[in-house]
């Protein structure tokens, strides 16, 4: 006779509401687990997916992701004519707030040399790459637009020829693909009445210094804001060039910061992502200890209700394993169960979380064993009560 | 051969200053088929004296000889004092006891689960002890939804489950109105006249234990032979 399962069956309304309840702990455990390593995933994906074999950027800065890092585009052709250098590509990239589908949406830029150039989504799911120099665009699938839709930025508007999943911001927003003087253009772009009073501000200026209208007129667009500037120039190593001579060299020589992709992704780590990790790692952490002591407390209070069974069970001559099995198997089951709802609910709903739910089989077995090892202590609690409860307990008296 | 010889028995709690003497010297025996009634004021150590029988209280000195076999003597004497309550004692208690989430019909399933007995047969011999103690209509009931007098008939179904050589009731009218209480009482009676079945029952009520062949006085631990009502 099965008395773990006869029992939850008489009590089958408190057994569900008890495992939904736990499954649904577990499920924002293990929902905890996928943002942690959403972060962490969204945080390197551009990286990894660009993975050039050097980024040069700013001198002394951790650019581009990490801090800010500007640079003159012509830089690249220097960087490409160093040894052992194959390949030097312009990169931007920067985020931005722009109407889409007349919703204000979140999402970056990134520019690149869309002719043979680094830096471009290396995975298409429908349409295909940028092949013109103007007005073409590559955007993520979470922006929802379609191919051959148009979208405003700037003064300009832009069709989408390809659409991407496999790469998002470091803060975990869709990126559009643009050529490079398509992005130059869209992040220094500015109003007609701002330029117009920049213009202004500067000829003041110029005629403060005794300078004739001739002269000023010459020197104002010489003094406009230059708008050829890069975040980094992505390298990619001749064959059987040495990784740390190349880098060394562009240090020595021509004043930037040279890191590997590896180094990229360690500055994220230890620098913007750090405190986003630490903060989700704790309460990860916190939120696996409160379900394995509710866990716990549940099991142990199902075995106390039945401590008077047990008594009787203990008189009639019930053997010890018998009890152990029943308190044993009931844990088992409302562990099990537990986790499979919670397993459930989070597979079945990352999909409406805004950012990146990563879940891993090796996380989720972890939780598991968490989670059992839970129900276990739970059931030796329960055991040890269940085996020093005296069966005289049945008789009411001694 | 007898139920159950009990010689020199003796109980003692705490020590020093502390020191209560529930059982003093008891002495007695039972045999099969025969009726024995326990009474005594509260405290005079009937329930104790139940507990050193059951085999679940160790004595602490005396004899204690179940169906032939010496329990204890001064000391456990090493037998599987849980087998022999499983397979030769049935017990019956103040209140029903049952296994809350378990049938009636499955209560009285469990002892015989307990020793192994499964299937058709132990169904066949569940059902035949429900109609013996008139409660078959109730069979898939939970104990929740019988009366009082039907979770006790219920009670003393299982406790015969196992066919034991020995039942042991505590009280087994004392949460039952008069009428009911003498159904409860007659229903022992019989199983110990068809089923040569012993029974010791713990009681305060005299009108219950008419018709009993032995009735013993238990007061301040000591046993006192009154002879048959």
């Amino acid at each position: 006779m099965d008395l773990a399962v006869k029992d939850l069956k008489r009590h089958l309304g408190r057994f569900l509401t008890t495992i939904i309840g736990v499954g649904l702990l577990f499920g924002t455990v293990l929902a905890m687990n996928g943002i942690y390593r959403g972060v962490v995933f969204e945080g390197i994906s551009l990286i990894e997916s660009i993975n050039p074999d050097l980024w040069v950027v700013e001198r002394f800065r951790g650019g581009p992701f990490s801090e800010q890092s500007t640079m003159a585009e012509d830089f690249h052709y220097s960087v490409a004519a160093v040894p052992g250098v194959a390949q030097a590509s312009p990169f931007i990239v920067y985020p931005v707030e722009r109407e889409i589908r007349g919703k204000s949406t979140r999402f970056s830029i990134i520019g690149y040399d869309v002719f043979g150039g680094l830096g471009g989504p290396k995975k298409l799911t429908a349409g295909r790459g940028i092949k013109r120099a103007h007005y073409e665009a590559v955007a993520h699938k979470k922006l929802g637009l379609s191919l051959g839709e148009k979208i405003p930025l700037g003064l300009h508007q832009y069709t989408i020829v390809g659409l991407t999943d496999d790469i998002t911001s470091p803060d975990g927003e869709p990126v559009v693909f643009l050529s490079l003087p398509d992005a130059q253009e869209v992040l220094f772009q500015r109003d007609n009445e701002t330029v117009r009073n920049q213009r202004e501000r500067l000829r003041r200026s110029l005629a403060r210094n005794a300078l004739n209208s001739q002269e000023t007129d010459r020197l104002i667009s010489e003094l406009q804001t230059e708008t050829h500037t890069i975040n980094a120039v992505l390298v990619k190593l001749a064959p059987g060039a040495d990784r740390l001579k190349v880098a060394r060299h562009i240090e020595d020589w021509l004043y930037f910061s040279v890191y590997t992709s590896q180094e990229e992704i360690n500055l994220m780590l230890r620098g913007r992502l750090a405190k986003a990790r630490m903060q989700l790692l704790i309460f990860r952490i916190i939120l696996l200890i409160v379900s394995m002591v509710i866990l716990t407390l549940v099991i142990y209070t199902f075995t106390m209700e039945k401590i008077r069974s047990i008594a009787i069970m203990k008189l009639m001559g019930a053997a010890n394993w018998v009890i152990v099995h029943l308190v044993l198997e009931q844990s088992l089951l409302l562990t099990v169960t537990s986790f499979i709802i919670g397993w459930l609910i989070i597979h079945y709903t990352q999909g409406f979380f805004p950012r990146k739910i990563f879940l891993t089989p090796l996380d989720e077995a972890i939780t598991f064993t968490l989670a059992l090892v839970g129900g276990l202590i739970a059931s030796g609690l329960g055991i040890w009560q269940a085996l020093k409860t005296q069966p005289a307990l049945a008789l009411g008296g001694h | 051969m007898k139920t159950l010889e009990i010689i020199g028995l003796g109980k003692v709690f705490g020590s020093g200053r502390l020191e209560v003497r529930a059982l003093e010297n008891i002495n007695m025996s039972v045999s099969p088929g025969e009726l024995v009634a326990l009474m005594g004021p509260s405290g005079s150590g009937k329930t104790t004296l139940l507990l050193c029988i059951s085999l679940i209280l160790e004595p602490t000195v005396g004899t204690v000889v179940f169906d032939g076999e010496t329990i204890f003597q001064d000391g456990w004497t090493g037998l599987d004092v849980r087998r022999l309550r499983r397979e030769k004692i049935g017990f019956v208690f103040q209140t029903a006891n049952l296994i809350p989430f378990l049938t009636a019909r499955e209560n009285v399933l469990l002892p015989m689960d307990l020793i192994g007995v499964k299937g058709e047969a132990a169904r066949k011999r569940a059902d035949e002890l429900l109609e013996y103690m008139e409660v078959a209509d109730r069979a898939d009931y939970l104990p929740a939804l019988l009366s009082g007098g039907e979770q006790q008939r219920v009670s003393i179904a299982r406790a015969l489950a196992n066919r034991p050589k020995l039942i042991l009731a505590d009280e087994p009218t004392a949460s039952l109105d008069t009428t009911r209480g003498k159904k409860v009482m007659e229903m022992l009676k019989k199983i110990a006249r068809e089923h040569q079945t012993a029974v010791i029952t713990v009681t305060h009520d005299a009108r219950m234990i008419e018709g009993f062949d032995v009735v013993y006085h238990l007061k301040d631990g000591q046993l006192n032979h009154q002879g048959a009502i």
